[in-house]
């Protein structure tokens, strides 16, 4: 019996040791140790990107020709929802689990007039360590220095490259179904107004919208705050201290205009269609023009439509004038886990993914503006906004922060979503009150 | 004699030690983090590996219960959460009483409808979501197809938030009755028939069979279900997540831990991880949770001691 026990008591010991090993700290050694001889070490890159579908299959065409280049390399990509990405980077880089991340431009700093705000996540990453130092490798200078300062660096030194800005405050338009109806492209608000009408009562649809996910309904209407309001930093900085109200006169015809936006400008039933989805139903032909990011450009042209199409900015203002500006931010970008145990090969993976003829068969793909200066848009989507990237501008949801304390209607650039049937709000003026005072709320919290 | 099955001495410690692994299995994955959960809520953690983390008194609690207009946001998503517990709990228990009692008949092909009914809860939240998804469509989905033979339509998930609300109680009561079912058949099977055919000699039928003998002898499974679908729809926030995302007015409290903690209720991917100021609001879920649990646990085990002694 005793012995019976000893060996049961000897087990459990085992096990509890087992166990408390497994659970134990220590980061993933994915590549074996040095063999000896010559050969390469056989290594498992592990990249994280996010989900857009021309980028990801760029990228899995991308990672055939790396490894053809370094055979000994395997590389493990993960695809995550955009919404999930910094979830996934934040856990995977806490797990030791990763070695290239996709990173979104570096935005929504905290600026002097702010008071009491959390640092964005990448500049939390960037202080913990966990972003590796990227300043003076070679391929960084193959990107334009705006896009390195302003996208991808911090106190001095380089963190990300980033490779396209996008800008979300245009609209596809169907240039053909326009002139059945007899309408020219719109150039201002009150042209654009005539416009839906008449393709209304043509027995179209004026626009439609991935509106499954959400942000595409208040991103539609980016370029109506943007022709409102063309210096969006600006915009940022005067809800802050005031001296711009949500419910000022100027303002109160900005939520009037996402009301219309929302309740007589888009198609029924957007909020059952995926963002994804979105440029198909657009190619059907059956709707005049589609607000939405210069990134489902690629998307757009796989689904084929018969017809042709071009991008414009949305026309929010009636002065002409005001509606010349693209808005956008610094989209996808490359940086490396600070403990990765293959920096050199990722050091290789992004400078052979930064070489100009790579970089010009991602753009190729994806359809981002290019921060590389030898690279073109030489596509459709390209053409169409060409003549507008002279105006390109950082947009105002990579500035604004909200103030602890702030309700859930404080941030106004979303209102076009608040709106029935997407919300419950159905007075332009009462919003307008409303995101005001939340907004003072917070602001009034933090004197 | 010796009543210890493990012997004298220091083997008597044996089970103890059989109990060992559990026991760290369970400090390490529950109660460990339980404990950080609350010593965190006074810190300002982001959850960043080497992300300083510093000591901020009741600021989370305060931010979140008296701030601004937040704390108004949040007292809105308390009450939801309690609503939602409440027509889900009452929803899904009467239901799922309903198709045990249905589904302990004898009747042909009920082995086929206890698996139809069941394979909800067999079924992921996401899959779970998709499908209702797909049958909430507002064009051209079967809901809103039959909804237009009355000439009316519906944005479902994605329009007004007491009608999002709605239809996220409706699925989650879809995907969990089948649970409450198959606790209240294992009961109804526990009850044996003698029982019945004394009371139908004696006169009884329907309703006063189901009184003095069904519902009395299903106690142990009544109180079971009562704590699990009060515990479980306090907590639920998954079903939001998938088929709402972050919508004004449709949050509940878990899903703003969620979201509090990993940087997604401004729809910015740059938004700070708040995971000091989610676990203080986790702890304000907690005691929801602690205090209506027990509640329930003190009412029900009173009815269980009144009623099998």
């Amino acid at each position: 019996m005793k012995k019976l026990n000893l060996i049961i008591l000897f087990s459990t010991l085992v096990i509890a040791s087992l166990l408390l090993a497994a659970c134990g700290g220590g980061g993933t050694q994915t590549s074996p140790s040095a063999t000896g001889t010559d050969a390469p070490r056989p290594v498992t890159l592990r990249v994280l990107v996010h989900q857009n579908p021309p980028m990801v299959e760029f990228m899995q065409a991308f990672n055939e020709r790396f490894r053809a280049k370094y055979p000994n390399v395997t590389i493990n990509m993960s695809v995550v929802n955009a919404n999930d990405l910094s979830t996934v980077t934040q856990t995977r880089l806490t797990a030791r689990d990763i070695d290239v991340i996709d990173i979104f431009g570096f935005s929504n700093a905290a600026q002097p007039y702010m008071r009491n705000v959390d640092p964005p996540n990448w500049q939390t990453l960037i202080e913990a360590g966990l972003l590796m130092d990227l300043t003076g490798q070679p391929f960084v200078s193959n990107y334009d220095e705006a896009t390195i300062n302003d996208a991808g660096s911090y106190n001095g030194k380089v963190y990300a490259i980033n490779l396209g800005r996008v800008t979300y405050s245009g609209m596809f338009v169907n240039l053909e179904l326009l002139e059945k109806v007899g309408v020219s492209v719109p150039t201002t608000w009150s042209e654009l107004v005539a416009a839906c009408e008449k393709i209304k009562a043509a027995g179209y649809s004026c626009m439609t919208a991935g509106g499954a996910d959400g942000w595409p309904i208040f991103v539609g209407t980016y370029g109506l705050l943007g022709a409102m309001y063309p210096d969006q930093e600006a915009l940022v900085e005067g809800l802050w201290t005031g001296t711009i109200k949500w419910n000022d006169a100027k303002t109160l015809e900005l939520w009037k205009r996402f009301q219309y936006f929302a309740t007589q400008m888009l198609e029924d039933g957007v909020t059952g269609l995926s963002h994804d989805a979105a440029p198909a139903r657009f190619a059907a032909g059956d709707v005049a023009m589609m607000p939405t990011g210069n990134w489902q450009g690629p998307a757009l042209e796989d689904a084929a439509p018969s017809f042709a199409w071009t991008y414009i900015p949305f026309p929010g203002s009636d002065n002409p004038a005001d509606n010349q500006y693209l808005f956008g931010k610094y989209d996808q970008g490359w940086a490396i886990a600070s403990d990765s145990p293959n920096q050199d090969v990722a050091l290789n993976y992004l400078a052979m993914f930064s070489e100009p003829d790579n970089y010009q068969a991602f753009i190729d793909a994806v359809g981002f503006i290019p921060t590389q200066p030898t690279a073109t848009l030489d596509s459709q989507l390209g053409r169409a906004v060409k003549p507008y990237l002279e105006n390109f501008r950082v947009g105002y949801e990579q500035y604004w922060v909200s103030p602890k304390g702030a309700g859930q209607w404080a941030n106004g650039s979303q209102g076009a979503a608040w709106f029935r049937p997407f919300n419950q709000w159905t007075d332009p003026v009462a919003l307008a009150n409303q995101a005001q005072a939340d907004l003072q709320a917070g602001l009034d919290a933090n004197r | 004699m010796n009543h210890n099955l493990f012997g004298r001495g220091f083997s008597k410690y044996t089970p103890l030690l059989l109990l060992l692994p559990g026991f760290l299995l369970y400090v390490i994955i529950a109660l460990g983090p339980s404990l950080a959960t609350g010593v965190y809520s006074f810190t300002n953690a982001t959850g960043i590996r080497g992300a300083p983390v510093e000591w901020v008194g009741f600021d989370n609690y305060r931010e979140f219960l008296f701030q601004g207009a937040v704390s108004r946001d949040n007292i809105a998503a308390t009450i939801r959460t309690l609503r939602f517990s409440f027509i889900v709990t009452t929803v899904q228990f009467v239901l799922g009483l309903f198709m045990a009692m249905l589904l302990n008949q004898k009747l042909r092909g009920k082995t086929l409808f206890r698996t139809l009914f069941f394979m909800p809860v067999i079924l992921g939240v996401a899959i779970q979501g998709l499908m209702w998804q797909l049958f909430l469509l507002p064009r051209g989905g079967p809901v809103a197809q039959t909804l237009s033979w009355f000439g009316m339509r519906s944005e479902f998930l994605g329009g007004q938030p007491n009608e999002a609300f709605a239809w996220v109680i409706v699925v989650q009561i879809w995907a969990n009755v089948g649970i409450t079912m198959v606790i209240f058949l294992a009961g109804l099977q526990t009850i044996p028939d003698e029982l019945y055919e004394a009371a139908r000699i004696d006169g009884a039928s329907g309703w006063g069979l189901f009184r003095n003998i069904t519902w009395p002898l299903l106690t142990p499974s009544v109180n079971t279900n009562f704590l699990l679908n009060i515990i479980g729809s306090l907590q639920a926030w998954q079903l939001f997540l998938v088929l709402t995302g972050y919508k004004n007015g449709t949050q509940v409290l878990g899903y703003l831990v969620f979201a509090q903690g990993f940087g997604q209720t401004s729809g910015s991917v740059s938004s700070a991880f708040r995971q000091g100021f989610a676990a203080a609001a986790s702890i304000v879920l907690f005691f929801l949770v602690l205090i209506i649990g027990m509640t329930a646990q003190y009412i029900v085990n009173r009815r269980e001691k009144r009623i099998m002694g």
